[in-house]
């Protein structure tokens, strides 16, 4: 198979393109979604913290039943 | 609060002993129910105080507003403990998969300076085959690596 550099460099450039505004664009997304999760539980810190213990009762329920 | 006043007596003078006698024990019923009402308020102001004091020493909301995600992992945790999943199979899972992550770095460290000395090795050892060769030796060559 003839692998040409030249080919093989500018194709990678291109993915770098293509790929580099996604990632930009997901990480940007995620630190909204963290932002928002964060003042979610700064602003119900009880509930929140009852949820967490109600889910982490049910693991466990379902984890000393297998 | 609520006070139970006792019976004035409406009898006056005329009134016999029988009537007095009621109301002694009314005024006796009405002061022990002062007496319940007030030690209930006390009570009440006491457990009050004890939740105000053991939030200002938990102190949960500044907890949460410096380390949100560590307080929910350790909320997870005390329900997971509550639930009876502490000695489980799923524990000791985690447990180990914990105990290999945290170990990760000190062995990725040994790895590497393993595999410098190896490289070190070998580059003394080709550079020791090189000066051998230089001095016309025809001696055979040790195991080269």
């Amino acid at each position: 198979m003839d692998v040409n550099p030249q080919q093989i460099q500018d194709k990678a450039r291109q993915l770098q393109e293509n790929l580099l505004p996604q990632i930009d664009e997901a990480r940007r997304n995620l630190e909204d979604v963290n932002t928002r999760v964060v003042s979610f539980i700064r602003a119900n810190p009880g509930t929140c913290l009852l949820g967490a213990v109600a889910v982490g009762f049910i693991i466990g329920r379902i984890a000393s039943r297998r | 609060m609520t006070t139970f006043q006792s019976n004035p007596g409406n009898g006056g003078p005329s009134s016999n002993g029988s009537q007095a006698q009621g109301n002694q024990g009314q005024d006796g019923f009405g002061h022990r129910v002062d007496r319940i009402g007030s030690d209930a308020q006390q009570l009440w102001d006491d457990a009050r105080g004890a939740v105000t004091d053991l939030q200002d020493t938990l102190d949960l909301k500044g907890r949460v507003d410096r380390n949100p995600y560590l307080m929910m992992a350790a909320a997870l945790g005390v329900g997971y403990v509550l639930g009876g999943g502490l000695f489980t199979r799923t524990t000791g899972r985690l447990l180990r998969l914990g105990v290999r992550l945290a170990a990760l770095p000190m062995v990725k460290d040994e790895l590497i300076g393993m595999a410098e000395a190896a490289l070190r090795g070998v580059e003394t050892g080709a550079r020791m085959a090189g000066t051998g060769n230089a001095g016309g030796s025809d001696r055979p060559q040790g195991s080269q690596v």
